[in-house]
């Protein structure tokens, strides 16, 4: 199989993948390397091929754990006692395919099956931290990583051991390695923590000159007709490289790091913000790296401005933005002299408002200009057909429609649900859950009731204490004999993905400066999250005398980002009829799936004007909102599109009140930055 | 297991794209498979059971789970008996046998340790020794994984498969046991766009991507009827119906997979591909590699030794409309010409 690998050294371009790829096999301390880019541009192929290049390593015959016979303080017993016959050899450093779908008693190790049927004794198998201790970790798609492994893998790369305390056993081992990882950004980030890990990322994208890729098309088309024949022409290069990382890492403990450097890399790191301390100490190591790549044993300035962009670039940080502008002044100027202010705002994109540096006008002409907005406004809403006539007629030209584009995108802040006890079904990326399902994370086990979800680990070790009697009674040629009684099924846990019903205010205070842009914007990220959660998504929007479902619940959020791209805007606010439409699928999806936890969000300005019954209508609204806050089962969230900084009528923030919700601000909701992300994760 | 007649492929009307997918993917497997979006009733599934029909004969180890092949394998060969027995290999190894390739059905309710293979846990409890048991990417290796609305595949089965995929290794570590063997697969799907949309990243996965609609001509649809009855009321005489063009197609497809080695692709259609896709704009170099070995293995269906620019247009059209760049959410584009139209 090692044969039909594409070798190293065939690779068309992508130099600084290779660099940041070699100057790791050189130098470990360079802490890996996180490779981000679109898919098909060689992620995998380059580190599969890498294997072959890795230097060998000092260590002992056939320990499962990879001792290195010259760190005496940290070998396993088992090394300790063969190490006296001198039994050490040089082996490559290890590539460890760590698969999506890794179970956690084979990624820390777990209980070993043979021996404790065989001989009775509880003896750890080693996991794949074990097998990657000095080494290459390797994960592909690393950003679809389950958390779990996630934090078992953090753990040991930040100790540099793993211990495990499961089963019944008590062990731990040394755990070095090297983190490399693929990823496609457009699946979902890493956690802030996560990203940290790697020493090195590179960005990689595809070659834009025909030529090149008219070569990568050739070169892998040989490649696929005859590899044996293929590698075997590469051969040279890629065993002159191996040697060139082999006489470099010998070389690397020579390879000094002047002071001067030293400076000029922490103000490098200072300057782009970074956290803590790794950064430095990556830059410093992988220019060591380089230096010895070149057969030097003097780091130059040159090797430090080379490598230091790949170990920024996943740890460079925007200063907290500072709080938005109170209120873009200029577009009331516009307001002014023009009719439709929000034909305006068409042209120019929302993030422009907040870049205004108009000095605030003086109160009391700030006021007034509130005034003349609010009635603007109320106008717009009156253009309500009136007349019922026209009303039965549904003409939708009649009213003043727009349709607005969507605003920017940006990536939304964490939103769950509370974890509890219930179980459910189904896939997804959000909330934590307990399932039913052979599926996710094995917390724990308990007494077999019906699943046929055996925890092995478990059963065996409930039947234990009863082999000697047990054997004595029954004898057999069994090694261990097991009862129904001793049967333990699994408890898994794993996230479920939630059902997000969106509630959009589509009524001609909306369509008021810019408000809508920014909602379809603010929307828009939210569809977009849910894609990386795995969402069900419903949309209702309300708008003139009525709500409408727009989307019945669907897995596919494309079909609900371009419903969300046509939809009209214009008319009265009916927020009483949005409620109760929303109400009724709730009721209908609680019926249906009395386990679910729906996420609803209102996007609106809760400027209600338009009753159910002829009753007033923001005392009708309340009084719904408080009887739907009943059902604890779901979460609620409210969009005030309000901007920030009016003197405001604080109607969303009412009805927020009144469903028990959390109340967002468009802005509040973005979470670009990076503070913020962890603190989220974090929590 | 019991054989059941199958429709044969030959009596599909009309789908022609869809058809010719199927069959380029038959004479080269590299070509990593199809999606075949559509309307349902649009004989998606029907043509892919099909297949079956007109698929060649590989040769492969006996008695071997795994489907390894006799040559280039045997290191491959000797983990996997050991995984199964729990002993190295002794005994020497069979002399290879011939069958057809498979067609693996993956059913989108599967689980993890099914798709992936998983402790045996009946031979662990009854023998105290811990085995391997063979999941479905055993079964589809160097066959055809077939999977019927893909788009509803649970998340962490496409994890599974985007792990394979990528480098035809399928690596197992759950439960205590720690193994690889190698799966690669032609990953076929089928799927109602309207259920939702694939990940991006298996959506690059499969090699071309064809839309299917339902048939408008009424010709076509009463003849399409017509088989169907004729299809159920007795299928083993309606396939012998058949036979002869059955037969001519699955010799076509021999020929045609002897002549690929052979088929050559003048130097300046190189360049041509690569405008091509970067007009059109996509992601990586998947697409460029997909289209030049569609256009081979179209020349070699078509008899010929060498790939003109036809066979690369008509190559484009089937392995770029899934991965024209788009905006984010966007709809996969259908029509290829207006895309690059577009771009250009």
């Amino acid at each position: 199989m090692r044969d039909k690998l594409y070798p190293f050294s065939a690779i068309v371009g992508q130099d600084a993948l290779k660099l940041a790829l070699t100057l790791c096999a050189v130098n470990p301390a360079a802490g890996g390397v996180l490779i981000r880019g679109e898919k098909g541009t060689a992620k995998s192929t380059a580190v599969r091929a890498l294997a072959r290049l890795l230097p060998r390593v000092h260590s002992v015959a056939g320990c499962p754990y990879n001792c290195n016979p010259d760190r005496k303080d940290e070998i396993c017993p088992r090394c300790a006692a063969t190490l006296i016959r001198g039994n050490t050899v040089f082996r490559k450093r290890p590539v460890v395919t760590l698969p999506l779908n890794a179970t956690e008693d084979r990624v820390a190790g777990g209980l070993d099956f043979d021996t404790a049927v065989r001989s009775g004794v509880r003896a750890l198998q080693p996991g794949v931290l074990a097998k990657a201790h000095r080494g290459i970790l390797y994960v592909d798609e690393v950003n679809l990583l389950d958390d779990h492994i996630v934090d078992l893998v953090l753990g040991a790369a930040g100790s540099g051991e793993n211990r495990v305390e499961r089963e019944g056993l008590s062990v731990s081992h040394a755990s070095r390695f090297m983190l490399v990882g693929t990823m496609n950004p457009e699946e979902g980030e890493l956690r802030p923590q996560f990203l940290d890990r790697f020493g090195l990322c590179v960005e990689v994208v595809s070659e834009k000159e025909p030529g090149v890729r008219a070569e990568i098309m050739r070169r892998r088309e040989l490649f696929d007709l005859n590899p044996g024949e293929f590698g075997a022409r590469y051969e040279k290069t890629d065993n002159k490289q191996a040697l060139a990382i082999q006489s470099a890492a010998a070389l690397l403990s020579h390879v000094v790091l002047d002071d001067s450097l030293r400076r000029m890399i922490s103000e490098m790191c200072a300057e782009k913000n970074c956290a803590g301390h790794r950064a430095e100490l990556v830059i410093a190591e992988a220019a060591r790296a380089l230096a010895a790549l070149s057969g030097r044993t003097e780091v130059f300035a040159s090797d430090v401005e080379t490598v230091a962009p790949m170990a920024l670039l996943h740890r460079t940080r925007t200063m907290a933005p500072p709080p938005p502008e109170p209120e873009p002044e200029h577009d009331h100027e516009h307001d002014h002299d023009h009719e439709h202010p929000e034909e305006k705002n068409k042209d120019t994109p929302p993030e422009e408002e907040n870049q205004a540096e108009n000095t605030p006008p003086p109160q009391g002409e700030r006021e007034q200009k509130q005034k003349q907005e609010q009635e603007q406004e109320q106008e717009q809403d009156a253009a309500a057909p009136e007349d019922p006539e026209e009303r039965q007629e549904k003409k939708p030209k009649s009213v003043t429609e727009k349709i607005f584009e969507v605003g920017e995108t940006f990536k939304v802040r964490r939103i769950q649900s509370p974890k509890d006890r219930v179980f459910r079904r189904g896939p997804g990326r959000r909330s934590r859950t307990r399932v039913a399902q052979k599926q996710g994370r094995y917390v724990s086990a308990r007494p077999r009731k019906k699943s046929g979800d055996i925890a092995l680990d478990a059963t065996l070790r409930a039947a234990a204490p009863y082999q000697p009697g047990r054997k004595a009674r029954e004898g057999g040629g069994l090694a261990v004999i097991l009862r129904k009684e001793d049967l333990q099924e699994r408890i898994r846990e794993r996230k479920t993905g939630n059902f997000l019903l969106f509630v959009v205010d589509a009524s001609g205070s909306m369509g008021a400066r810019g408000r809508m842009i920014a909602s379809k914007g603010a929307v828009m990220s939210l569809l977009l999250d849910a894609y990386q959660k795995r969402d069900k998504v419903a949309m209702v929007s309300f708008r003139k005398d009525g709500a409408e479902v727009n989307l019945p619940p669907t897995s596919s959020v494309e079909l609900a980002a371009r419903l969300l791209a046509e939809m009209p805007v214009g008319g009265k606010t009916p927020l009483s009829a949005g409620l109760v439409k929303c109400a009724e699928m709730l009721r209908n999806m609680l019926v249906k799936d009395p386990a679910a936890r729906p996420i609803v969000l209102f996007v609106t300005d809760g400027r209600a004007n338009q009753g159910l019954n002829g009753e007033r209508p923001v005392p009708e609204a309340m009084e719904l909102a408080s009887r739907l806050a009943l059902d604890q089962r779901v979460t609620y969230i409210v969009v005030d599109t309000e901007s920030r900084g009016l003197v405001s009528f604080g109607l969303a923030q009412g009805l927020a009140a009144r469903l028990g919700a959390r109340y967002f601000k468009i802005e509040d909701l973005k979470a670009d930055n990076l503070v913020e992300i962890t603190r989220e994760a974090r929590q | 297991m019991k054989k059941n007649t199958v429709y044969p492929f030959a009596a599909i009307v009309g789908q022609e794209k869809m058809k010719l997918a199927l069959v380029l993917n038959v004479i080269n497997p590299t070509l990593s498979g199809v999606l075949i979006r559509g309307e349902k009733g649009t004989g998606k599934s029907t043509a892919v059971r099909a297949l079956a029909d007109i698929l060649p004969e590989i040769e492969v180890i006996p008695d071997c789970p795994f489907e390894l092949a006799p040559d280039g394998e045997e290191e491959a060969w000797a983990e996997c008996v050991e995984a199964l027995s729990g002993l190295p290999p002794q005994a020497p190894r069979g002399a290879p046998v011939s069958r057809k390739v498979r067609v693996v059905e993956l059913p989108v309710g599967a689980t993890e340790d099914r798709v992936a293979g998983a402790l045996d846990l009946e031979h662990a409890l009854r023998h105290g020794q811990k085995r391997v048991e063979p999941g479905l990417l055993a079964a589809a290796h160097r066959g055809i994984l077939y999977v019927d609305e893909v788009n509803l595949l649970d998340d962490h089965i496409v994890d599974v498969l985007l792990d394979s995929a990528a480098m035809g290794v399928n690596t197992i570590e759950r439960e205590g046991v720690s193994f690889s063997h190698p799966a690669r697969f032609t990953l076929v799907g089928t799927m109602n766009p309207e259920e939702g949309e694939l990940r991006p990243q298996l959506l690059d996965r499969f090699g071309l991507c064809v839309h299917v609609e339902g048939i408008r001509t009424v010709e076509d649809r009463v003849l399409i009827m017509r088989r169907r009855a004729a299809f159920d009321e007795n299928p083993v005489a309606f396939a012998k119906d058949f036979e002869a063009e059955s037969r001519e197609l699955a010799g076509r497809v021999t020929a045609a997979k002897a002549l690929y080695p052979r088929v050559s692709v003048p130097d300046t259609l190189y360049a041509e591909i690569a405008r091509f896709c970067l007009e059109v704009g996509v992601d990586g170099h998947r697409a460029d590699i997909i289209i030049l070995k569609t256009a081979k293995t179209l020349a070699a269906y078509n008899g010929k030794t060498e790939a003109g620019s036809a066979e690369i247009e008509a190559a484009a059209e089937l392995a770029l409309p899934h991965r024209a760049r788009r905006a984010p959410l966007q709809d996969v584009v259908t029509d290829i010409k207006t895309a690059r139209g577009r771009k250009a």
